[in-house]
């Protein structure tokens, strides 16, 4: 990549819930970096520990039942899993801001939009009461929310799901972040919101400067979107590439798996990922080798042996399979 | 003002449940309640002894005449004199609550401020020690019997066998001293029984609130426990909570009163209502029975004006 240093570099990360059935490694080795001012998409089917991966790089992940078992956060050269719960909690919302799924929960609804938007600007800017409504004001003007002197005195039900979501995104941008997190954050939308919301997105992205991990199931997004993509299967990333490289030349059996199920599909809106037969391993009985393995066209008997490390492709990527694409 | 326009029409409303709660009430006090015939009669009366006296006290009047003529007094809160005594019910209601009220207000207010602090603590820390010791406590409040625990307390805080710290029986607001000498005690075991119902069930609410996504939200955005507990949760679980106070105020005027004041011998509305069962005093039953449906519905709408100042989704429509 051009940019040398990553701001935000997962190492080995390990997430680790206990369920009544027994210990599940939601997050098992996740390694991924992001640059400064990059777009990087996060994608993999339902429940391959996306959204805990995200979570983790705040510290969110609900404790109990889980807990980060291991591994590293490095963000601008510090190492978030050793911050004191204080030191952490002057990360949120000013140097990482996260934006959620659910617009109709994720904001509270006993108090007003201003309150809320006002109240995280407080928090971290030493700002007067009227400075900070002044600011959210601006905030909500710029993330096209009509009409901002009135809707800021309103409370979150009487905003439809596409403004309570760009409520959501002023918040992100109150406190100027370097990274946003935005785990599937136009999925709960209607299509023509989600294309809106997502423009707005990039264009605040970039014009704030910031760097973005985007969570999403949806191909088309990541190719609109992001400049880079990192697939998971299973808890792990299974292919990391240049969104330029992962479309043209997809290397792991999964990628290509996902990127051929595309046009066929591409009609229907796609809620999920599409489909490759056969299923995802049971988390609490993985299979020793590659847990594609039961759905992979190339398996061979070295597959199902030892998992396959992450190894550096000719362009530049990283893969982890036996017999990649070419 | 459309706070008030929507208070009248909500008293409106409550009257249906008034005349309902009322018309049942007072059929089960005439017809199958204590009264106080036999009372006034001698040793084996005849029937017509018997039928003279029910004319005198004014039972053989028609229902609806009898049920009437009490809406007329609800509605004057002038409910005659009492059989027993003769005394004015309205002047033994005027000197009776007032020594309920001081009596219980201490014990319900604390019981549920208390229980609101612990399952604060207990739901800030869920799952390790706070917690389980809260609840382990809460489990024993809530099965032990009232009676047993004033019984226990009488002995322990006021007799020789224990602290001998207050008097067992009695009454009396003279000085603050002495009405903390007698308040204190049935406040401890009120406390104490309502704090077992009371902290599990805001804990369950709390915990419920906790899991919630604006939670996650907040905490994403930097927010300190102290605040989250106290700003983001606490005013989301404050429906939960009026309800439950105000669904508990029946239980507190009919059992708290009535345990508390026949066990410690104060002279509030709960004696008075226990003395008035015991003799068939019936316009004071009807006064007590009267004035507690009263305070219930009017309760309801209070809570129903509280949900609109808490939670901006409730209109007031
Ligand atoms: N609160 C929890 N308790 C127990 N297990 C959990 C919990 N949250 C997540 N997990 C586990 O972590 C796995 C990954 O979940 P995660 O939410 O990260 O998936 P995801 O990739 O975001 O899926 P989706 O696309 O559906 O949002 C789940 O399959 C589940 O086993
Ligand atoms: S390692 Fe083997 S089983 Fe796994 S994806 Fe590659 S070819 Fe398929
Ligand atoms: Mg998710």
């Amino acid at each position: 990549m051009n940019h040398p240093t990553p701001l935000l570099a997962l190492r080995d990360l390990v997430v680790e819930f206990d369920t009544m059935a027994g210990r599940v490694r939601a997050v098992d080795g996740v390694s991924l970096d992001v640059f400064p001012e990059e777009s990087l998409a996060l994608v993999g089917e339902s429940g391959c520990g996306k959204t805990v991966t995200a979570l983790s790089i705040l510290r969110l992940v609900p404790q109990p039942p889980g807990r980060i078992a291991g591994g590293s956060i490095r963000f601008d050269g510090r190492d978030l899993l050793a911050l004191p719960e204080s030191g952490m909690r002057a990360v949120r919302g000013r140097d990482i801001a996260m934006i959620f799924q659910e617009p109709m929960t994720a904001l509270n609804p006993v108090f007003t939009v201003g309150a809320q938007l006002g109240d995280v600007i407080r928090r971290h800017q030493r700002l007067s009461r009227r400075e900070a409504r002044k600011a959210s004001l601006a905030l909500l003007e710029q993330v096209g929310i009509p009409e901002p002197g009135r809707r800021i005195d309103e409370y979150p039900h009487q905003l439809s799901g596409g403004q309570r979501q760009r409520v959501m995104i002023a918040m992100a941008l109150s406190c100027g972040p370097r990274l946003l997190v935005a785990d599937e954050p136009t999925t709960a939308l209607d299509v023509t919101t989600q294309a809106q919301v997502l423009e707005e997105i990039r264009r605040l992205q970039a014009e704030y400067r910031m760097a973005m991990i985007l969570v999403t199931h949806d191909l088309g997004i990541v190719a609109e979107t992001c400049t880079r993509a990192v697939v998971m299967y299973c808890g792990q990333v299974v292919e990391a590439a240049t969104t330029a490289a992962l479309f043209s030349r997809p290397h792991h059996p999964y990628t290509v798996g996902l990127l051929d199920s595309i046009p066929r599909l591409r009609e229907t809106r796609l809620a999920e990922l599409p489909v490759i037969p056969g299923r995802v391993p049971d988390p609490l009985q993985l299979p020793a080798g590659c847990r594609f393995a039961d759905r992979c066209p190339r398996v061979s008997a070295e597959c199902r042996v030892v998992s396959p490390p992450l190894v550096a492709t000719a362009d530049g990527g990283l893969v982890a399979c036996y017999h990649p694409h070419p | 003002m459309d706070i008030l326009q929507y208070a009248l029409r909500r008293l409106l409303a409550g009257l249906p449940l008034l005349l309902g709660v009322t018309l049942f009430s007072f059929t089960l006090m005439v017809y199958f309640g204590p009264d106080k015939t036999f009372e006034l009669l001698g040793k084996n009366p005849t029937a017509q002894e018997i039928a003279e006296v029910r004319h005198q006290l004014g039972y053989d009047r028609p229902f609806v005449l009898r049920y009437g003529e009490y809406l007329r007094e609800l509605a004057t809160v002038d409910f005659g004199n009492s059989d027993s005594t003769g005394e004015r019910v309205s002047s033994l209601l005027a000197r009776t609550i007032p020594v309920s009220l001081a009596l219980e207000l201490p014990g319900f207010v604390l019981g549920n401020l208390l229980g609101i602090a612990l399952a604060l603590l207990a739901a800030y820390h869920r799952g390790r020690w706070p917690d389980k010791l809260i609840m382990g406590l809460s489990v024993i409040g809530m099965s032990i019997s009232f009676l047993v625990v004033i019984f226990v307390f009488q002995i322990w805080f006021c007799t020789s066998h224990g602290l001998d710290l207050f008097p067992v029986r009695g009454w009396g607001t003279a000085s603050l001293a002495d009405y903390l000498r007698h308040v204190t005690v049935p406040t401890l075991a009120m406390v104490f029984v309502a704090l077992g119902y009371n902290t599990r069930f805001y804990r369950a609410v709390i915990v419920e609130e906790m899991g919630r996504d604006h939670v996650r939200t907040a905490r994403a955005f930097g927010a300190a426990p102290a605040r989250l507990f106290w700003r983001d949760i606490l005013k989301n679980c404050a429906i939960p909570v009026i309800t439950r106070i105000v669904f508990t105020i029946p239980a507190i005027v009919i059992g708290g009163a009535l345990l508390l004041e026949t066990s410690f011998g104060i002279p509030g509305v709960g004696k008075a209502a226990y003395e008035a069962i015991i003799s068939g005093d019936q316009p004071v039953l009807k006064a007590v029975v009267g004035l507690t449906t009263a305070l219930f519905v009017i309760a309801l709408l209070v809570a129903d004006i509280l949900y609109r100042a808490v939670d901006p989704r409730v209109s007031l429509e």
